[in-house]
């Protein structure tokens, strides 16, 4: 009985970072926005999950939660799917070339991670004629970056939950 | 210099084009996937659209289960709050009913009036649009989008284009229709531009959202003289909407005129859309 606690209680943190993606598609709370403070939680999730452990978050799932968050917000398909598979880019060459995982290596490479996403996510609104509010972005990517190690403390507490 | 090079080149492969532990595809066949995805987006086919449609009418319906809980902690939160709220809320009800009372007196001599001038120019008086009443499914306000999911789609006759309102004051328009659920474009997003008319200034001008919930007037002449409290309307300029569906009223703040919108977006349950508007 213990036994199948345990493995139930392993199952249902390996596929928490998952169940967390779809929520947060689902949900429309991919951007934590609270007066003037705004945060991507849907870009340190998946740059956390796709730098330490890859196989709890699939590709697929993440272009599938970039839709299912392009259709819930009402913007024009493959939008945020792109930019998230380019956060998870980053993330995936960062882990190729890294050989010890800090969280002040984590966090700095985090930077081009957001630079690249936000890029690929404004030029594809552009040229789905959308208004962009340059400013926002800059905000927002300041305080995605300066919000970065909190998560990263809460996801790690997960991952050694899993491991253990 | 030449092995650096080379060795982020095998990076890059290995990140993009490689599938990782465990993975169905590679990074690269996605992104792939996505630009053509966004490219589709711009084409208008009645299949495609057909598929659009039905793809979004199933997330919506999922969206809206799964944002229940989220749902019903702000609907406590907001209960909460009001009831904290009460009494300076009564006090000020108070003095609201007050100056009510004094303007029901001045406005039935002006809906009097009024009714005998239109008489005189023969126009009619009653409204010829019909509305369909929605639910609003899903109302997720992001930062770069401010819009409604609602209920009603092509089913009951929607289109794009066609103004929502609440109750009888404008909030937006219609920009995406599926077969059960549509989106409301709402007047404070930053894509939001309505054509409006300014009473009693009369000034033609536009009605441009910032993703506030204050939108602007915009494009009025230079020496205009709108005053505080000045009320807005929908113009029916291009013949997009009906005109004098009422808007919000004007408010000068550091040369800017904001506009004071009459409905409050964030809580609204119920909309109108006008079917006769497009007709």
């Amino acid at each position: 009985m213990a036994l199948h606690i345990k493995k139930l209680q392993f199952k249902f943190f390996e596929i928490l970072p998952l169940l967390l993606l779809f929520f947060i598609s689902l949900n429309g709370s991919s951007i934590i926005n609270v007066k003037f403070f705004s945060v991507n939680i849907h870009y340190i999730l998946i740059y956390y999950w796709v730098l330490r452990q890859p196989q709890s978050l699939g590709y697929g799932f993440i272009f599938l939660s970039g839709i299912i968050s392009d259709i819930v917000l009402g913007f024009p398909l493959g939008v945020n799917a792109l930019s998230l598979l380019f956060v998870a880019g980053v993330a995936a060459y960062i882990r190729v070339v890294t050989v010890r995982m800090t969280l002040l290596n984590d966090w700095i490479s985090f930077i081009p991670a957001l630079l690249f996403a936000n890029f690929i996510y404004f030029t594809s609104l552009y040229i789905s004629d959308y208004s962009v509010d340059y400013l926002y972005l800059l905000k927002s990517s300041i305080f995605t970056f300066i919000f970065y190690p909190v998560l990263w403390g809460l996801f790690s507490l997960i991952l050694s939950l899993t491991k253990s | 210099m030449e092995t650096s090079r080379e060795d982020v080149g095998i990076a890059i492969r290995s990140a993009f084009l490689r599938k990782g532990t465990q993975q169905r595809f590679s990074l690269f066949v996605l992104v792939v996937f996505s630009v053509i995805l966004i490219y589709l987006e711009t084409i208008e086919t009645k299949p495609l659209n057909g598929i659009r449609s039905f793809v979004k009418d199933v997330i919506y319906r999922g969206a809206a289960v799964s944002s229940y809980p989220s749902k019903i902690f702000s609907t406590s939160y907001s209960f909460f709050e009001n009831h904290i709220n009460l009494y300076g809320n009564y006090n000020e009800l108070i003095k609201e009913n007050e100056e009510l009372k004094d303007n029901i007196s001045k406005s039935d001599f002006l809906e009097l009036e009024n009714s005998q001038l239109r008489k005189l120019i023969e126009e009619q008086i009653e409204s010829p649009s019909n509305f369909a009443s929605a639910r609003i499914m899903l109302d997720k306000q992001s930062p770069y989008l401010n819009s409604f999911v609602i209920n009603v789609g092509s089913n009951k006759g929607i289109k794009n284009g066609m103004a929502a309102l609440d109750g009888k004051n404008f909030i937006g328009r219609i920009v995406d229709v599926n077969f059960f659920s549509s989106r409301v474009l709402l007047v404070s997003d930053l894509n939001s531009k309505i054509p409006i008319l300014s009473e009693p200034s009369a000034y033609h001008a536009i009605l441009s959202g910032h993703g506030t919930s204050e939108p602007t007037l915009e494009y009025l002449p230079e020496n205009h003289n709108i005053q505080d409290g000045d009320k807005i309307y929908t113009s029916g300029k291009e013949g997009i909407f009906i005109p004098g569906i009422p808007i919000g009223e004007a408010k000068i703040v550091k040369n800017k005129i904001k506009v004071l919108l009459f409905s409050d977006l964030r809580q609204i349950t119920f909309i109108n859309i006008d079917l006769g508007a497009l007709d």
